[in-house]
């Protein structure tokens, strides 16, 4: 079963298309992370993923073929969005007596447990709350729902090493537990090398890779070497020589820029299927 | 209590210092290089100020504990070891777990019976990817040395010593004592394992290659300490 599936989405803010012919099937029982620089689509993604935004082009189905954002869907997915947020002017208690009445499954047992475990009051406002502590409580709610799906958006940016550690255990656990898949975006790659075993690669809008991350290690290597210069690019195309083949290996050459080169060497890395 | 702080210490007080360190070793609670470091020092320290330090840290001893953590939940009751990880190594946390499986196993500290830690209990103390740790129970049970029980969990089938524990230490005894004396003669630690790994291969050659090379293909540079 593929729990998120999408063929040629796209989504255009204005004249701006922040994500572009988006074809991919995650199967589920993984870790998926969204990786990329900012801007370049993960959150929108995401969001078209739990159904907080409509596709512009293409589809995009989630649990094996819901519709995404449709009540059955949305019953699968619990989303924990950028920052985790909460009400903060509600307690840990109103929360979950929130959550319980907005939803057609609540575990409260099971959250009162765990906020218990953490250690956290459930009489004090969640504005008071540490940050490592909301997110917990963010957590919690989304979790007591028991969903199939947990979308965590930049989960932990805001959190410190140990909060970060805790709460990425957290998700772990549920996951060994329950066999809950994970889709998550995250700049903190130390920690996604240890948790995700599916990556997908986004840049401007576009998925570069994605993949199981055991298959990408296999089949890419990392190439650092000079840049190449202008006199190496017969056609407008950059080559390099290759140790595995007699032909160079050659690609278009990006456009000139205007700003003139720092001088010294520069090196260039580069992902390239091997 | 500095009484004392000043005498210099007997080659007996050294030993015991590093069996001890040896137990924190086997134990999880110091890893590769932290071991290595402290039986160095322990070795080479002349007064008992210099051993007093080596214990930081640890619990259980005479030395100001660390506070257990709260989420060190890593090794069940059922399980006698622990997992660590070392982030910093390059070997994918997988092998990182089934090499300490084998080095438990080959050291005598898990025997056949004995439970591995539960995968939520591993997930929960090192926040990794349950399927990671079901890939090294996986790749253990292939090499025959486990067998999952359906609902109960992990248990050690085989095992890889063939030596009895006290014959065991005095063997690391033997090897530390070589160790500082290679020490001594002004060799490092890069020095000391290229002359080891050299003597290995010849005392196996010279063998004929009869040795039993099971501990070589995957165990060999853990098996030094």
């Amino acid at each position: 079963m593929n729990i998120v599936e999408t063929s040629g989405l796209g989504k255009r803010y204005g004249s701006m298309w922040a994500l572009r012919d988006c074809s991919l099937a995650i199967p589920a029982g993984h870790v998926a992370a969204l990786v990329g620089p900012n801007g370049a689509g993960k959150t929108t993604l995401l969001n078209l993923a739990v159904g907080l935004a409509e596709p512009t082009a293409g589809a995009i189905t989630v649990l094996g073929g819901l519709a995404a954002g449709s009540p059955a869907a949305l019953d699968g997915i619990a989303f924990v969005a950028q920052d985790t947020p909460v009400y903060r002017n509600l307690s840990a208690a109103d929360m979950l007596h929130l959550t319980r009445n907005l939803n057609r499954r609540f575990d409260q047992p099971y959250a009162k447990a765990r906020l218990g475990e953490l250690g956290i009051p459930l009489n004090r406002k969640a504005g008071k709350l540490s940050g490592g502590q909301r997110a917990q409580l963010a957590l919690t709610v989304a979790l007591a729902r028991r969903p199939r799906l947990l979308v965590l958006d930049e989960p932990v940016a805001m959190l410190d090493p140990v909060a970060r550690h805790d709460f990425m255990a957290s998700v772990m656990t549920a996951m060994a537990a329950e066999g809950v898949s994970v889709a998550l975006s995250s700049h903190v790659l130390a920690d996604l090398e240890r948790m995700a075993d599916y990556l997908i690669l986004l840049s401007r809008g576009r998925v570069q890779m994605a993949g199981e991350v055991a298959g990408l290690l296999a089949s890419h290597r990392l190439l650092t070497g000079p840049p190449p210069r202008p006199t190496d690019t017969p056609n407008g195309r950059w080559c390099m020589p290759s140790a595995a083949r007699r032909r160079p290996t050659c690609w278009p050459a990006p456009p000139r820029t205007t700003r003139s080169r720092p001088a010294g060497r520069r090196t260039r890395s580069t992902w390239r299927n091997s | 209590m500095y009484s004392g702080q000043h005498l210099r210490v007997s080659d007996a007080e050294r030993e015991a210092v590093t069996d001890r360190l040896a137990e924190h070793f086997a134990a999880g609670r110091l890893d590769q290089a932290e071991f290595d470091d402290r039986v160095e020092r322990a070795m080479s320290a002349k007064t008992r100020a210099d051993l007093s330090g080596l214990f930081a840290g640890l619990p259980g001893t005479g030395a100001p504990a660390a506070p257990e953590l709260p989420r060190d939940g890593g090794s069940a009751p059922g399980s006698p070891i622990e997992f660590r990880l070392d982030a910093a190594s390059g070997v994918p946390t997988y092998l990182q777990l089934v090499h300490q499986v084998e080095h438990a196993l080959r050291l005598g500290y898990l025997k056949p019976g004995d439970q591995l830690p539960k995968v939520r209990d591993v997930v929960a103390s090192l926040a990794i990817n349950p399927n990671t740790v079901l890939k090294a129970y996986k790749e253990l049970e292939v090499k025959g040395l486990t067998a999952g029980r359906p609902g109960q969990g992990t248990f050690v089938q085989a095992t890889l010593g063939h030596v009895a524990l006290p014959e065991l230490a005095g063997l690391h005894k033997a090897l530390l004592g070589w160790l500082g004396a290679a020490d001594g003669a002004g060799l490092d630690e890069d020095g000391i394992v290229a002359l080891f790994t050299s003597a290995l291969r010849d005392f196996y050659e010279r063998r004929g290659g009869t040795g039993d090379r099971r501990g070589a293909a995957s165990g060999e540079t853990e098996g030094v300490a």
